[in-house]
This record gives C-alpha cells, sequence and structure tokens, in this order.
C-alpha cells in the first residue's frame, strides 16, 4: 500500500518539476557492415540501422503512455565511422553521413550520433578521411552528430588532431554560415571521451560495446532546483551540506524512474540495457535550467565568483544519489552548463556574469566541457585549437571527459546574438580571448601522458 | 477446508478486534486474513477463517452478534466460495490520483468510468475535506488495469471525465511511485 505522502510527492514532480527521460538512445555496432567497398558498407549500415531501430520510437512512445512520463527525445548511436568505413575517402564519408541522415529519418529519431573518430594518440586512412568530411557532412544532413576524441590521460593530447579540429570547426562554421554555423553545434571535440554516451552531439557506441544496448540520459534540472527551493522555503536555516543531501536525494529518485523506463524500452526491444547517464541537462525552457540551480542555492547568477564550487557541489551530489540508485551508471554523469541551450546560462553571459575563462574553470569539476558557446566568425583556428587545448588539458590531467562545442558564427562579432534553432537555443556571443596562441599550436606533436602518481 | 468471512462495522473503541478473535477462537476456527479500517470515527473489519466442519454458521453468528450488540456493532457471516466468481484478467498495476474541489458524485464519476474499462481497485483512499484547497479533496486508488486496456483511450477517457468533474486526475504506473519511494 503506497502512503498517501509518496504518492502526491511523487505527482509533485511529475506534475509540476519538468521529470522527465531526456533521452533513450540505441546503440547499434556496425563492425559486421565493415566492407572494402564503401557502397557495400553503406548498404548493410542503410539496413541494419532501419531494421534494428524499426521499433525504437514506437516502443518508447508506449512505454512514455503507460508510465506517464515523456522520453522527450529517441535517438541512435553507431560504432565510430572512422573505424568502421576506414577504407573510405573523404567524398564517401561524406555520402556515409548522407545515409545515415536518411536512415535516422527513415526510422523517426532526432539525432543519430556516430560520426566520429578516436585520434588521441595519431591517425589512420579512416581517421583523416572522416575529419577532413566532417564540415561538409554536418551541412548536408540534419540529424547526425560527430564527435572526436584527440586526448585522454592514457594518450596524451594530440596536438595535430587539437589543430585540425580548429580548422575543421571554422570550414564547419563556414558551410553553415546562413544559418549561424549551426554545423559546429553538431561537432564535439573530446578528452576521455566515454563509450556508452547516450547525449549528443557525443553519443557514439564504443569499440568494447555490443552489438545493440539502450543507453538512457535522465533529466531533473527542474526538479532538482524545486527540491532545493521547497527545502530552503520550508527551512531557511539549512547549510550547504544539508542542501548537498537533498539533492542526492533528488538524484537518486530521478536516476531511479530512468533506469526504470530504460530497462522497460530494452525489454521491449528485446536488447540489453546499458548504463544511465546521470547528468542534469537542460533546455532552453524556463523551469528546465541548470543556471537556476545556482540561483536557488543563493547565487546572483551562474558565473559570480563562488559558481565553481556551486557547480562542484552539484555535480558531486548528483552522483552519489545517482550511484545509490543504478549500479549500471555511465556516459558523462554531471551536470552539464551548455550556454546557448540553457536560457538561464545564456542570460548569465549576455549580462556579463559568464566569461569564456569562467566557463573554462568550471569545467574543471562538471562533466562536460565548454559546451555550446558561440564566439565571434573571426575567430581563428588557431584561436579555436587553444581554446580547445586548453580544455582537454583540463579533462587528461584530472582524469575526467572533457569537451569543447565551439561555434564561430561567420560574420558576427562579440555581443551579437545567434540562434541554432530547437533544442539547441540561442545566444550571446562571447568575447573570444586574444590572438597569441599560433605559435603554441604550430608546434604540433603530442603533449605527453600526464603521470599518475605525483597528484596535486 | 471450510471458511468463512465475517465483517464488523461501527462506532470505533478498544476491544473490536479482541472480542472477535476470541468468538472464533473459543468456536475453534483459525483467522487467516484480518483487516481493519477507520474512517473518521467508524470502524470496519474483516476477517477471514478456517473452520470446523460441524460448526454451524447459524450458532457462529449468534455468538458473535451476543458479544457485538451490546458494543452498538454489525457483524456479518458468510461462507467462503471455493471458485471465484470473477477471475482477474492479467493486468498491470497503476495509481490515480485525483485533487480537486469537493462536489457530489466525484467517487461514482470515476468509478464508473474504472468499471466500464474493466478496471478492478485494489485499494482507495479518499478525503473530501470541503473547500478549494486541492490537497484537501483528494481520492488516491490503487488500481489494476486489465493489459489489454488501451492506455491512451483509457487516459483520454479519464481527462475528460476529470474535466466534466471539475478535477484533476492522473494516472501513474505504480512502479513509478515504488522505484522512486523504496530503497
Amino acid at each position: 500500500m503506497l502512503t498517501y505522502r509518496e504518492v502526491l510527492s511523487t505527482l509533485e514532480m511529475l506534475k509540476n518539476e519538468h521529470l522527465d527521460v531526456r533521452t533513450v538512445t540505441l546503440g547499434i555496432s556496425l563492425f559486421d557492415c565493415a566492407s572494402r567497398e564503401p557502397v557495400e558498407f553503406i548498404d548493410a549500415m542503410s539496413a541494419k540501422i532501419e531494421s534494428c531501430a524499426r521499433n525504437l520510437v514506437k516502443v518508447c512512445d508506449e512505454v512514455a503512455v503507460r508510465y506517464g512520463i515523456p522520453i522527450v527525445n529517441k535517438r541512435i548511436a553507431v560504432s565510430p565511422i572512422a573505424v568502421a568505413a576506414c577504407p573510405c575517402g573523404p567524398d564517401r564519408m561524406v555520402e556515409v553521413a548522407r545515409a545515415m541522415d536518411r536512415a535516422a529519418q527513415n526510422v523517426g529519431v532526432d539525432f543519430i550520433g556516430g560520426f566520429s573518430a578516436l585520434i588521441e594518440k595519431g591517425f589512420t586512412r579512416g581517421d583523416y578521411a572522416l575529419v577532413e568530411a566532417i564540415p561538409e557532412a554536418l551541412a548536408v544532413t540534419e540529424h547526425v552528430c560527430s564527435s572526436v576524441n584527440v586526448a585522454s590521460t592514457r594518450a596524451g593530447i594530440n596536438m595535430d588532431a587539437v589543430y585540425l579540429m580548429g580548422k575543421t570547426i571554422k570550414k564547419a562554421a563556414a558551410l553553415t554560415g546562413e544559418r549561424d554555423g549551426v554545423g559546429c553545434a553538431k561537432l564535439c571535440v573530446f578528452a576521455n571521451i566515454p563509450q556508452d554516451v547516450p547525449f549528443m552531439a557525443g553519443a557514439y557506441l564504443g569499440v568494447g560495446e555490443p552489438d545493440l544496448v539502450i543507453n538512457v540520459g535522465v533529466s531533473g534540472p527542474g526538479v532538482v532546483k524545486k527540491a532545493i527551493d521547497r527545502a530552503r522555503e520550508a527551512n531557511p536555516g539549512l547549510d550547504l551540506g544539508q542542501l548537498s543531501e537533498i539533492i542526492k536525494r533528488t538524484a537518486f529518485k530521478v536516476t531511479k524512474v530512468g533506469e526504470l523506463i530504460g530497462r522497460r524500452v530494452a525489454s521491449e526491444l528485446d536488447v540489453p540495457f546499458g548504463v544511465v547517464d546521470l547528468s542534469l541537462a537542460p533546455t532552453p525552457n524556463v523551469g528546465d535550467s541548470v543556471g537556476e540551480i545556482f540561483q536557488s542555492l543563493g547565487l546572483g547568477s551562474i558565473g559570480v565568483p563562488g559558481s565553481t564550487a556551486a557547480l562542484a557541489l552539484l555535480n558531486d551530489a548528483v552522483k552519489k544519489g545517482g550511484a545509490f540508485a543504478s549500479s549500471y551508471v555511465g556516459g558523462l554523469s554531471g551536470a552539464f552548463i551548455p550556454v546557448s541551450e540553457d536560457l538561464n546560462i545564456a542570460r548569465a553571459a549576455e549580462r556579463g556574469f559568464l566569461s569564456i575563462e569562467k566557463l573554462e574553470a568550471m569545467t574543471s569539476v562538471c562533466s562536460v566541457g565548454l559546451d555550446m558557446i558561440a564566439l565571434a566568425g573571426d575567430t581563428s583556428a588557431e584561436t579555436l585549437a587553444a581554446i580547445i587545448a586548453d580544455e582537454m588539458a583540463i579533462g587528461v590531467i584530472n582524469r575526467k571527459t572533457t569537451a569543447a562545442r565551439l561555434i564561430p558564427v561567420p560574420g558576427k562579432r562579440a555581443g551579437d546574438k545567434a540562434s541554432f534553432g530547437g533544442l539547441l537555443g540561442g545566444a550571446t556571443i562571447m568575447a573570444a580571448p586574444g590572438a597569441g596562441s599560433s605559435e603554441f599550436v604550430r608546434l604540433g606533436g603530442r603533449i605527453p601522458a600526464p603521470t599518475q602518481s605525483l597528484t596535486n | 477446508m471450510r471458511k468463512i468471512i465475517v465483517s464488523v462495522l461501527g462506532h470505533d473503541r478498544p476491544g473490536i478486534i479482541a472480542t472477535v478473535a476470541d468468538v472464533l477462537f473459543r468456536s475453534g476456527c483459525n483467522i487467516e486474513d484480518v483487516s481493519q479500517t477507520l474512517l473518521q470515527t467508524e470502524f470496519a473489519g474483516i476477517f477471514i477463517a478456517s473452520c470446523p466442519e460441524s460448526l454451524e454458521q447459524d450458532e457462529l453468528l449468534d455468538r458473535l452478534r451476543a458479544k457485538l450488540d451490546p458494543m452498538g456493532l454489525s457483524a456479518l457471516l458468510r461462507e467462503m466460495e471455493e471458485t471465484g466468481i470473477w477471475e482477474p484478467p492479467p493486468v498491470e498495476p497503476f495509481v490515480i490520483t485525483t485533487l480537486g474541489p469537493d462536489r457530489l458524485g466525484l467517487v461514482a464519476g470515476v468509478t464508473e468510468l474504472l468499471a466500464r474499462f474493466g478496471v478492478n481497485i485494489s485499494n482507495l483512499k479518499a478525503v473530501f475535506r470541503g473547500g478549494d484547497d486541492p490537497n484537501a479533496n483528494t481520492m488516491i486508488y490503487e488500481v489494476d488495469i486489465p493489459i489489454t486496456v488501451d492506455q491512451r483511450l483509457f487516459r483520454e477517457a479519464l481527462r475528460e471525465r476529470g474535466t466534466e468533474l471539475g478535477i484533476d486526475i492522473s494516472l501513474q504506473h505504480r512502479e513509478i511511485f515504488e522505484a522512486i519511494h523504496r530503497v
């Protein structure tokens, strides 16, 4: 028998606090589609995606109705294309992206990730071809997302890859210039990329993963914020330790629901369940913002002094609650601070509370990195590469995932507005740090992996 | 084994369960299940007991009434059927919650719809204290919905009924509540 209090408090989370499942992502391995003939690969890939994901959206919708909890996004992550389609040249790689796009459209998912390469230690022929194809691939497709891992704690930072990604981002922006460089919003550069991220643009299916797998991304910034607000209203004397406990309990509940839904979808699709990604992922809606949580914790805005400490508290409490709720936790698991995708963070940037330097500091304690940051169109490839290198260094040294999703908006300057549409949101263009990084970036080579002892 | 059902109703006071249990014990009956509830000042209890084949139903009822009548309580006794008149179909457990101002016909309005869809109520707690505070006027139904019921149609029908009755009705899978509140 359920208690009155249990029923009403659950109802509050569901109805008024935007509790949903942010994404159910079906991982599909493409290694059994590999062929020296690109056309054969493309045919096999399209057939496999369309047959394996045929019922994904239908099953997700049915489970969502049955449980009364929305599953906001249904997505697909495939094996890194640079590996699976290694024999392809750049033109063929664009064809692969087009075929992925068609397959995604045919099965009704909103994004397909995995147009990806892992180049932290060096390049294969397929890696070069894929990276060269990225700008055009992202310009001619709607649903394809790309991620490139250029650094890891075990390999160090491949600075040749970092520079190449700086140039690639510039090209991707130029090819989608009429839409404020939206191609770059679908491209993420990583250090220590996890193999099972369900969130875009970083989702791909790692080489150690099964043939098919369901990974789930939970949401919950709204739920966490309301829980903090309610607790502080009831007891204004709560300190940060007690508020951390409240966040932890809330993350527990959110994760339990995410896993319940994910397992049900996996069981109905007869696919193994992989992980729950515990990230707090915002959307550009009021009440669904990570930035608002900072205000609930007593800061004037995200970005003011104290923000890094607040983010550290938030991220840690979410992980503790989530790890208790589910034994299979993976992906990025932390708080996202994507500037354009979070209304409150975008406003903080617009009002000058949040600079790229402060964001970089905050990424040393949160899970993702410099995410959805709009920069001036004339930011050079070298400056972009240097920003990426800094972000990668934070990940490599701290043995954590970091990423950069930078958008140099063609024809626009600091203070102008950029709009990317839908969940990608919009943002005011941030002032990029001054030039002066070119010589360093052009030195190239690989920054060695850090020592794993003597940690300080 | 022969089984009987005893139900007792009346104004609450200490000693009701003790009295019934004592009569059953002295008559050689073994209590298998018992449940009681209190609504405002009123007690209701239901007992299932196995009893000797030789025990006359009327005789047991007389013994119960002899003790319960002076306490102002009513008793009802009947034989339990071995086979069910209604066999439940395969079902899934859900929770229906309603919030909204009190008015005549709320329980009737909701339960008519549940009955029409073949939805069985396994537990119901409803409180109506009047006024406009939605939290003072709630119904929480734990229900079993046959898996053959079209969820979309049922949800839509519930929503429409909620609008007609001026209350907010939600339907959630019971597993959600258990996932969130039980470790």
